[in-house]
Order: structure tokens, then sequence, then C-alpha cells
């Protein structure tokens, strides 16, 4: 079944990508497009398959110590705001959250 | 002596710094007035890292002048593409999203080209984000082909392999998440190495499809390509990267080594597949050849599932890509909408006004892909595909050594000609079941197709965790090309070679 | 409303928890190095991984996995070998990469239980008998543990321009990613707490045993402990669960309880009037003693999870968990049973003593200082210890060991405790140079005896009247007139003899 534009509109808003209605349509038509190219994967008989989500063999087990700046990668504050566009003392600066439906978790 | 500086490998680079022939300050000018001289016309760079590279050059001196051990790469200019992190340059990944982030921390990869002494000459263009198969989405400029300007150079390492085969610097870094460094490679006519998955950390390199990406370099030879190999290994694994793995830096070791005896698959189906352009099947002929020549034995062999690859590919890449892109929201770094009234709003209009439209498209699939109930449609079945297609190449390299398949299925198109996005996807079909599998893969020119005079290239892939056998069966693929008169290694973009760039 | 007690005759409560626990004494991140930060100025322990800078990735703290099974294996859970993290997607900047590095359907820990002891008022909130009850009421309820996981903390936000810091009406907030990354972990019971006070025991119990493993500080208060509950109600006697609502901003044992008691008594007066009990995240205040509503859930949450293709899989051995099993150290219910059986103490004084590791530390030590006073050691830290500021094993011992002589009475001890609190001075010293040291000379108390019984005739007729209370007073006297060196005990006994020849 093909995606809608209200389909898209949803993912869009969840991505948080904002779509103006003619890159919506567009992107609806890509999407569907893009699906349709995706279906070999359906029209598998995948029974008793196992999936490999990394394709690392058998490494497993992957950890680190628990050592403080082992790898001196602690930045001081300055790096770690410099790239920020809004920034207040010593935080990072967000407009208002009100609104937004990701408020609660 | 004088010597047009693009006539020297980087094997020849690092020899005759060390022994004084010449000093990394001159390569670096050399280098330098090759760029100058040139990138009008290639656009390779999104930046030249003029003064880094001087300073670099110079403590190279400076190491010499007090009799210290040189690195293996002392001297050797190289070009980064723009998803690696290298403090003192921007990292723009193409991007609006990027386009004044300064690098925080530096790459491993990046540090262990600087560690093995090469000189970082800039940041190579690149597709936005590494989406895209002909640089042509980077948000900043194209890229032209050094061997055809009005050509696409490849993607999404366009401006890594232009760099190498204008002459602009001896070697580069790619990263290869579908077929990046490998198609570049074989349209700019270099080569080009995606090695295992695991064996060069991907600590600093802006992710794109986590599980798909590994880095790796483009040289103009064989010979080159191992030599910068043995440089991003050399450290061990990464402790950073939780994906990496220990890998032996003897890639140099044997290289020469003749393959009398080995055994090189084949698929017919392939060799004959219908995307292919007829010069592209001519070149594999001859690519056969020339193997069988040098000693190969060929064998036909068979990966039952890659009609499946695109599929399971465009599944599992923009997933991981929406995960791996969600960052970008205006906040920590990255372009920020002004003047918005809520968070929502600014992270909407951020990441709407930030990113470009395959960027986007990539994500949009990604977001969709994952959903609940979608997820159980696709991602899942496509990672079971994977356990699929890995144990096809498990089951082909229990008979052969090495597999040869094209690297893309046409030469350099010219830009605008492919715009439709599912159309470009399908130009990775050749090298996107390595990233899927995991295992190495490189891409080796054959000389020039007969009807258009670009290069071709043709793909080699070995089993995991034995790319130094695999690059041993590419310098003989090399070798024999060059003994049919094919191609040469250490071929310079005919308009760009002996120009600029004098090595003093 | 009605009250509890009333609401839990009709209806049954039917409570589940979550409960987030740090893992505070680690010196590090979950997937960095960074150190973990306690009161540290914002952004100071910061670094690419944490800030979820762009090319940035995880490599897991090996001593918060072997925290998370050595809880797992202390809450009698199944340590998974086998299992990956995952990626729960949503957007919001307290999580630097819009994504939140979680577990997956396998948890690291995962079927586990802890059983309670209920008695005493507590144990009446629960008036049915779906629980074996002893004669006083008090009962055992098994409450099973679906899952452990392991996960990251998120950053500390600090919303401005609202009210109290609150985030409705702010006009901007500020973030510090110190908190972010810090090693969390995720306990989810079944839904098989029936009372608050089950919650709250639960909580509790929760919290001495993660104190007695040593990987949390475990404070409701500052957080490194959170508790969100779920509760719902139904008829009793009846199966279908009601609709649930999650409690949110709990940071103390008796906000659980009283928040969850607001809760049930609020369902069963909307469900009692019709109404309907709609799915929602209400928050706790605690000034008010109300919950009100946070958000109402329409959807389920899409998280987008999947397995994080950066973090390799898990395959525990064996002999990993072996080593976090020889790690998990005597735990509160072996302990409270060993005080009792060992030391002879009540039942309860030795829970209260073995539940904080550093109250049975404390014990033990002081104990061993006074072997023939181990009951005297327990019922002063019980009775006399918590109005302490810092008193020493040691001082309690000294004390103990002068209370079990008979040498002070339990109200000079009180006094010894107070002069010898925050201090190194040793209370027999104390005793001896303030002349407290009570004499057990029955001659000479005999003297002071008979002084008074002279003096205090109207209390003597009285006690031959009939009045034997009046002992009391005449005690009194005695110690009054031996300027309280005189053994009460002694002077009751000898008061007696005379009263009564």
């Amino acid at each position: 079944m093909a995606l809608t534009q209200d389909d898209v509109r949803g993912i869009a808003d969840y991505a948080r990508i904002a779509l103006t209605e003619e890159e919506l349509e567009e992107m609806c038509a890509y999407m569907n497009e893009a699906i349709e190219m995706l279906q070999p994967i359906r029209e598998y008989d995948l029974t008793g398959v196992e999936p490999t989500f990394h394709p690392i063999g058998d490494l497993s087990n992957v950890m680190a110590g628990d050592e403080a700046n082992a790898n001196g990668r602690s930045l001081d504050l300055d790096v770690a705001l410099f790239n920020a566009a809004a920034k207040q003392d010593r935080t990072f600066r967000v407009p208002s959250i009100l609104g937004d439906e990701g408020g609660d978790r | 002596m004088m010597a047009s500086f693009e006539e020297l490998s980087a094997v020849q680079i690092a020899a005759g710094v060390a022994s004084g022939e010449f000093t990394a300050t001159q390569v670096a000018q050399a280098s330098l007035d090759a760029i100058a001289d040139r990138e009008q016309e290639v656009q390779a760079f999104l930046q030249v890292s003029e003064d880094l590279a001087l300073q670099a050059a110079a403590r190279t001196d400076e190491l010499r002048a007090k009799g210290a051990k040189l690195g293996p790469l002392a001297g050797v200019p190289i070009a980064f593409k723009d998803n690696m992190h290298l403090v003192g340059t921007r990292t723009t990944c193409a991007s609006r999203m990027l386009e004044d982030y300064e690098s925080v921390f530096t790459a491993t990869c990046v540090q262990r080209m600087l560690d093995a002494g090469a000189t970082p000459m800039g940041k190579a263009n690149m597709d936005e984000f590494a989406f895209g198969s002909s640089t042509e989405t980077s948000a900043f400029h194209r890229t032209n082909n050094p061997w055809d300007t009005e050509r696409v150079p490849g993607g999404s390492s366009g401006g890594s392999a232009a760099a190498v085969a204008a002459g602009e610097v001896a070697l580069s870094l790619g990263s290869d998440t579908g077929g990046s460094i490998r198609q570049p490679a074989g349209f700019c006519g270099v080569v080009g190495m995606k090695p295992t998955y695991g064996a060069v950390s991907r600590y600093g390199v802006v992710a794109f499809g986590s599980s798909l990406d590994q880095v790796g370099p483009f040289g103009r030879s064989v010979a080159d390509v191992a030599l910068a190999m043995n440089a991003l290994v050399a450290g061990g694994r990464d402790p950073l990267d939780s994906t990496s793995q220990e890998v032996a830096p003897n890639f140099l070791d044997g290289l020469e080594d003749s393959v009398e005896g080995m055994r090189v698959g084949i698929m017919p189906a392939l060799m004959e597949h219908e995307a292919l352009t007829p010069e592209m099947r001519e070149g594999l002929v001859s690519a056969r050849d020339a193997l069988e020549a040098e000693g190969a034995q060929i064998v036909e062999v068979e990966l039952p599932n890659m009609d499946s690859v695109i599929a399971a590919y465009y599944v599992i890449g923009p997933s991981e890509a929406f995960s791996n892109l969600a960052r970008f929201d205006g906040v920590r770094y990255g372009y920020q909408e002004p003047g918005c009234a809520t968070l929502a709003e600014q992270t909407a209009l951020s990441r709407a006004h930030g990113f470009g439209s395959e960027a986007k498209r990539r994500q949009m699939l990604g977001a969709y892909l994952l959903a609940s109930g979608v997820y159980d449609k696709y991602y899942y079945p496509a990672q079971q595909v994977r356990t699929l297609i890995t144990q096809d190449y498990r089951n082909a390299f229990e008979r052969c050594d090495a597999i040869m398949l094209p690297s893309s299925p046409t030469s350099a198109w010219r830009f605008g000609e492919v715009s439709d996005p599912t159309q470009m996807y399908a130009s990775d079909l050749f090298t996107i079941s390595s990233n899927i599998a995991g295992n190495g893969g490189v891409s080796v020119p054959i000389g020039l197709g007969s009807q258009s005079g670009l290069p071709i290239a043709a793909q080699l892939q070995g089993p995991a965790f034995e790319d130094r056998k695999l690059l041993r069966v590419a310098r003989a693929l090399e070798r024999g090309i060059e003994a049919a008169g094919l191609f040469s290694p250490g071929t310079v973009a005919p308009d760009y070679a002996h120009r600029g760039g004098e090595l003093a | 409303m009605k009250k509890l007690k009333e609401v839990l005759r009709d209806w049954e409560a039917v409570i589940g928890l979550e409960v987030h626990t740090e893992l505070t004494t680690l010196q590090t991140k979950m997937f960095c190095d960074c150190r973990l930060s306690h009161d540290d100025e914002p952004n100071t322990n910061v670094c690419p991984v944490c800030l979820g800078m762009p090319g940035a990735l995880p490599v897991p703290n090996r001593k918060a996995i072997e925290s998370i099974v050595m809880a797992g294996l202390a809450t009698n859970c199944q340590i998974q070998p086998r299992s990956y993290f995952y990626r729960k997607h949503y957007f919001y900047p307290d999580m630097s990469k819009n994504y939140q590095t979680t577990q997956g359907p396998v948890a690291f820990c995962m079927y586990g239980h802890l059983d309670l002891e209920v008695s005493g008022q507590g144990a009446l909130e629960r008036p049915d008998n779906t629980v074996d009850k002893a004669k006083d009421g008090s009962y055992v309820a098994p409450i099973r543990i679906l899952r452990i996981h392991m996960e990251e903390d998120a950053a500390k936000m600090v919303h401005v321009g609202g009210g109290e810091g609150r985030i409705g009406g702010a006009s901007e907030s500020l973030i510090d990613y110190n908190r972010c990354g810090t090693p969390l972990i995720e306990l989810v019971t079944e839904p098989d707490l029936r009372t608050p006070e089950e919650a709250r025991l639960f909580m509790e119990k929760l919290r001495q045993t993660f104190l007695t493993l040593g990987i949390s500080d475990c404070s409701l208060e500052n957080g490194s402990m959170r508790c969100d509950g779920n509760v719902s109600i139904r008829r009793r006697g009846t199966e279908q669960f009601g609709t649930k609502t999650e409690m949110k901003n709990i940071n103390s044992f008796k906000s659980l309880h009283d928040a969850l008691e607001y809760e049930i008594c609020r369902q069963a007066e909307v469900l009692e009037e019709g109404g309907i009990v709609y799915q929602e995240t209400r928050h706790w205040e605690p000034s008010k003693r109300r919950t009100v509503v946070m958000r109402v859930k329409e959807t389920a949450d899409d998280y987008r999870m999947y397995p994080d293709p950066d973090l390799a899989p898990f395959d525990l051995s064996q002999e990993f968990v072996e080593h976090c099993r020889e790690r998990v150290p005597e735990l509160p219910d072996a302990k409270r049973d060993r005080y009792v059986s060992t030391f002879g103490l009540k039942r309860a004084d030795a829970a209260q003593l073995a539940g904080d590791p550093v109250v049975s530390r404390f014990f033990e030590e002081a104990a061993k200082a006074a072997p023939k006073a181990v009951a005297t050691v327990a019922n002063v830290m019980v009775n006399l210890v918590p109005a302490t500021k810092n008193v020493l094993a040691s001082q309690v011992a000294s004390l103990a060991s002068l209370l079990a002589q008979d040498a002070i009475t339990f109200a000079q001890a009180r006094e010894v405790l107070e002069v010898v609190d925050d201090t190194d001075l040793d209370p027999q010293k104390v005793v001896d140079e303030r002349g407290m040291r009570q004499s057990t000379d029955t001659d000479a108390l005999a003297v002071t005896v008979d002084e008074v019984l002279a003096r205090c005739t109207d209390q003597v007729r009285q006690y031959q009247e009939g009045n034997k209370k009046v002992v009391g007073f005449l005690v009194g006297q005695c110690m009054k007139a031996s300027r309280g060196t005189g053994n009460p005990k002694l002077f009751n006994q000898l008061l007696r003899e005379r009263l009564e020849a």
C-alpha cells in the first residue's frame, strides 16, 4: 500500500524536517518509488535465518576500563561550546520547549 | 634535480624525503602549487590547509635534521574527505548544516596518516554527508572529473579521487558506504580501496551508515594504496571504535609476488550484466586476460543473492543514516534557524534548511523503515538477507582467493545526466555487496573505454581480513594491464600531467 | 475522597515500578571516559562522545556492565549472555545524539524477584488473603522483576522564565551535558505490588541492595535513584486490568507511598462516579499532596528502536558472570538472618542494622570491640545513634559495655553520647571524669535509701496503701540524693526490699 502525503507528513514531523507542500509531494513520490525498489527483501523465505546487525564476525564484548579521561578527550568549555549557535554562560541554550511533543520521556 | 611533483608516487616521495633528495617542505610547496594551478578547473577541495601543510612539512624536515627516523609517509601530501575531522580545519560534510563546523578533535584515520609523516593538504569535496555517487549533492560546488571536466568524478568521495587523479596530492582518504571509494576511483582512473569493515577505525569520521562505512585510501598505484593501508592500521585496533579490529601493517609484504596458482572468481552473469556498457564488458575481458597472463586461474563462482543487494542496502543505509543524522538539530553545533519561538520549530527548520534534498530523502526513508510495524517488514529481513549474502561470499571464497567484478556499470557520466535518485542508486550495484558483508574491495584502472576514452576499472574483492592478499591480486592485475599496454600505474589525468607543481 | 483502607476493601490496586539508578560510584560515563559529575560546573565533564559530536563513537564501560550483572545477581535475575545495545530515538536536546543508547528486548538481567516482608501498620493496607498472613497480619509478598537493562542518563536542563523552573511558560532552556551519558540501570517490575506500602518497601529494599553492592549512592533526593510508579485498580475478584496511570516526580519513599495512595483513591472515585480513567502521565505535587496530569498518551511512542551498529554484541562468558558473582557481598536479608542467629538480635533491629551497608559495617566494628555486649551495641545503634552527628564505632562499643555492666543508665548513655559526639573522647573516661559511674556498692546505696525513706513518709504510706507506682518517685529521690551516681535498678531493688519488709 502506497504512502499517502499524510503518512509522509507524519514521518517528516517525527524526523523533525519541515517540508513545504511542494516538497511533501516530491518526497511522497520519491518514498513510494524507493519502497518499490526494496520489495525483493519481502519476497524471501527467511525462516530460521539469523540477522547480521554487525558485519564483524564473532567480535563481541568490546569494553573499556573505567578510568577517567584515559583517552584525553575531555573538552575545554570554550571548545565544547565553540560550534553552538546559541549559548549562555556555561550552557547551550534552546528556545521554549512548550508545545514540543517530545517534552516527556 | 627537477621533477614534476605528480610524477612521483607516494613511495618515491617518502623515500626521497627520507634520503634528503628533497625536503618535505619542497614537496608540500609543490603540492600547493599544483593545487593552485589546477583547482579552478578540478575543484576537488573544499578547503586547502596551507598552514597545517607547511607546519607538518617543517616538522618532518626538522625530524630529519635531528636524525630521527621518519614515518613511512614522510612528506607525502594527502587530502582528506571532508567527513573526517582534523583539528585546525572545518569539517563540513559538504553540507550547509556544517558549513562553519570547526573540528574539535582529529579522526583516528587522519591522525595515523599524520603520525606516519604525511602532509595534510586539505579537505576534499564529497556528496553531502556521503549521500550520492557523483559529488553533485555537495552544497558548495561540484568537482570535475580531471579526465573530462564536463563529467562527474563519481562519488561520494569524488574530491578525494579527483585530487589524486589530477596530481594535486599523492594520496587521499575517502569513505565507502556503498562504493564511495571504488566507484570514483574507477571514474577518475586511480586505485581506491575499501578495506574490510573494522580494519580501519571510523572514530572521527562523520557516520552515514555505521555498519557499512569504511575508510580507505586512494593512490595512483596499488603500491601507494598498500603504503597508505600500512599507516592506517599501524597503530593497532582503535580503542575508540568498538567495531575496529587488529590488522597487521604488512600490506607491502609480498605485494610483488606472483599470483601463479591463485584463483580469481568471476560471475559470468555479472560480466554480461545488462547494465554494463559494451566498453565495460570489453574491459573486463581484458582484465580477466591480464590476470590469466599473470598466472592466476580464473574460476566461476556465484553470489546467488546478488539481485537483492540494492534492496538490502537501501534499507540498512537510510535507516542508519536517519539515526546517525538525528543529532544534527542545530543545538550543540550546525546550522540553526534564527528567530524561532519554539524548540520544535527551530529543530524542524534547521534540519529543513541545513540539509540538502538527498540528505532529507535518505533520512525520511530511514525514519519510515525503522517505524514500528515497518521495521519487521524491511529492516529485520534486510539484516537476515545480509546473513545470506555473507554466506554467499563465504561459499564463493572457498573456491577462489578473490572475486573480480566491475566497479561500476559505466564510466563517468555527464553532470546532470543521472538525476533520478533511484536510478543513481542502481549505479552502486557491484560495490554494495561487500559493504553489506563487510569484506574488502579494491578498484583498479584497466584502461580507457573504447567508446568514451574515459578510465574504466575492475573491482577485486577478497575475504574479510584478507586485504593483504587482495592487494597482491590487485597488483597483479595492475601489472598485467600495464604489460598489455592498457594503463600504467602512476598515470595522472592527461590534461594535468606536467603542469605546475615543479619540485625544485 | 475515600480513605485508602476503605478503597482497598472494594478495589485491588495493581502497581508496577520502573526504577532508574545512576551508577554513581563509577569513575566514568557509560560510553566515554568522561569523569562522572557530582557538583561540577555545567559542561565540565564533556567530550565528543557525550556531546554527540559528529564522528564520535561509543565504547561501553566494563565496570558498568559488571555493576548491572551484580545488580541482576542480587535480585535473583537470570543473566542473559547474548544481548545488544539499541538506539531509542526521540528528538529532545537532553540526549545529545537525539537517541538514547539502551537495551532492546533482551536486557542483561531478566526475570528476577525480591521478597518483601510486610508487617505492622503497613500490612494492614492489604485486606485480602491472597497472601499467607501470620497471626499479627504480617506477610511475605514475592515481587517479580521483569528486567534490568543498561542505558545512559540524559543531560540536565534548566528552564528559564517560567515559574519555579518548570518547563511550562519557560521562554528558554539551558542545557548542561555533565550528566549526559552517566551509566544508568533501569529495573522494571512485573505489576505484582498491591499496596502503596509494598511499593515503598520494594524501593527501600532495592535501595538497600544497591547500596550494599556499592554500585550507587541511591539518593532519591538528588535523583541518582528515580522511581516511576504505574498504577491501575480493578474490582476485587476480577482479573481484567484497569487503565493505568504513570506517576512521576517521586523523590522520597514517602512521596512514592503518598502519590500511589492518592492515585488509587482518585481512580476509585472516578470509577465509582461512572467516569473513565485515562492513560496518562501524572506529576506528584508533594506540597499539595495530589497528582496532576502531565501528558495524555494517545498513541504509544514510536522510538524507532534498532540494534546500535556502533556497539558490538555482548556474549557474556560464564567466567565474566562468576567474576561478578564473587564481587556480590552479603546482602541485607542474609545479614539480617546472621545477626539474629549469631547475636540473638530482634529481627526488626537486625533488619534495620543490616539494611544500610554503612550502618552494618559500623555495627560489626562496634560489636567486634564489645563482644560481650553485642545486643546492647545493637540497642544503642537503633535507639541512640540515629540522633548523633558523628560518633565512632569504638565509642558505641565503649558505651555499650558501660550499659551492659549497669555502670550507667540509658538516660546517661544518651547524655554521654551527646558529649562524645563529633569528638574522639572515650565514653569510659567521660563517665569517670564526670563521676557518672554508678555505684553498685549496696551498702553505700542502702544509706541513701534509708535517708530517703525517712524523709518521704507520705510516699511510704501511699505505697503501703497499695500505690506501688510511687516507688518510681522514690527511686528518683535516691538518684537525686546520690547526684546520679547510684544505680537506679539497685535503688529500686533496695527500696522494694525495705518497703515490703
